[in-house]
């Protein structure tokens, strides 16, 4: 029965093809540094689901913030195990980014002809630290508050632009209720947008051009 | 099936993703159902008596508007929310608590005198002085409030 409707599926829509391609292509025997990305996605789809949660009782505004953080954490059940996923799930994301990235400078798995998947992956890291960056305000407790104080003024030190950078980010002098929904769209939107479209294009070329093998020694001719 | 099952290792690592994929996605799946429906499963919060007023403002055989305030916790917002009853005797001794919420969805009723009854504008409801429906679709007569009197002071029994 099973059979019949995935065949009947396959005939019109060929997804089995595209299964193949993604789940059963041949790779060259590699380590296990070379699971990271895949790992690093894993925290992506978890920051994605606990994300969508919070978003059904978290309030982006300087009045209910913190009192719907709180909501989250202590009234709804199983609260805590979701804000503290995604919570633990943005340091991991980033640590596990950040060691992809290292696994592939230092296997040289960068060069030819898979530079533009490197490109992508170096805007997917800007990605993740502007999630990082958004989300650190959203709880508005004191930690977030000052903590953002203090990074914006950090991007408002680059010379001549630096204090429109600070005004731009904090939509006016001070981190007030239009740093938090801004924060908040940005960090529910624009980065979301902007990480579902960098993760295709590196996904579609990690698949398309297959991964790299681990460096050897030069074959003695 | 008669043929023997052999399980090779692909077959078996096959099995093992799809096992711990399983898993996983029942370990975010389970809890985000209850983070869902938490809200909607808690208990009503308990009844209390609510002070409506004396009951010296009651006219003898005419259903009469109270008005009140109660605090209610909503979320992690503490919202007044303003609660409306008609009350109605004939005798000045027994007295019947209307809510003033149409039965049929929830518009507000009110009386109107020169008829002698409660009319909802929503759907043009009729309902008589004691809660019977007298016209238009509401399924069951207004809700009635357990009420008390004491010193002179009108009490329901309400949700807090």
């Amino acid at each position: 029965m099973i059979t019949r409707v995935t065949n009947w599926l396959d005939e019109r829509i060929g997804w089995r093809n595209v299964w193949e391609a993604i789940f059963l292509r041949k790779i060259p025997k590699v380590n296990w540094f070379y699971t990271l990305g895949s790992a690093t996605l894993f925290t992506a789809i978890n920051q994605a689901v606990t994300g969508i949660l919070l978003t059904i009782y978290y309030a982006p505004t300087p009045d209910h913030a913190y009192d719907s953080v709180q909501y989250i954490t202590t009234q709804i059940p199983m609260g805590w195990l979701i804000r503290g996923l995604h919570h633990w799930g943005a340091s991991a994301m980033v640590v596990l980014t950040v060691l992809h990235m290292l696994r592939v400078i230092l296997l040289g798995a960068y060069k030819y002809p898979r530079e533009v998947t490197w490109f992508s992956g170096v805007f997917l890291l800007l990605v993740v630290v502007g999630f990082g960056f958004t989300g650190y305000l959203l709880p508005w407790d004191q930690k977030a508050y000052w903590g953002s104080t203090v990074g914006t003024r950090i991007a408002g030190s680059a010379p001549l632009i630096g204090d429109w950078i600070l005004r731009v980010m904090r939509g006016g002098a001070e981190l007030s209720a239009v740093t938090l929904a801004r924060f908040f769209g940005v960090h529910v939107w624009v980065l979301p947008a902007s990480l579902i479209l960098l993760l295709a294009i590196h996904m579609y070329l990690v698949i398309k051009i297959g991964i790299s093998a681990t460096p050897g020694r030069e074959e003695k001719a | 099936m008669n043929e023997k099952r052999t399980i090779d290792r692909r077959g078996f690592l096959g099995f093992m993703t799809w096992a711990i994929g399983g898993i996983i996605s029942a370990g975010f799946g389970i809890p985000a159902i209850a983070y869902i429906i938490g809200p909607a499963a808690r208990k009503e919060e308990e009844q209390n008596w609510i002070r409506l007023g004396s009951v010296s403002k009651v006219e003898l055989g005419t259903p009469t508007l109270f008005k009140t305030e109660i605090e209610r916790q909503t979320g992690w917002i503490t919202n007044k929310e303003e609660l409306s009853f008609y009350v109605f005797t004939e005798n000045g001794r027994d007295f019947v608590a209307l809510s003033n919420i149409c039965t049929h969805l929830g518009c507000r009723v009110r009386w109107i005198a020169d008829q002698g009854q409660f009319f909802c504008p929503c759907h043009n409801a009729a309902f008589a002085k004691n809660g019977e429906v007298i016209s238009g679709p509401p399924p069951r007569p207004l809700d009635q409030y357990p009420v008390k009197e004491e010193d002179g002071q009108l009490f329901v029994l309400g949700g807090g």
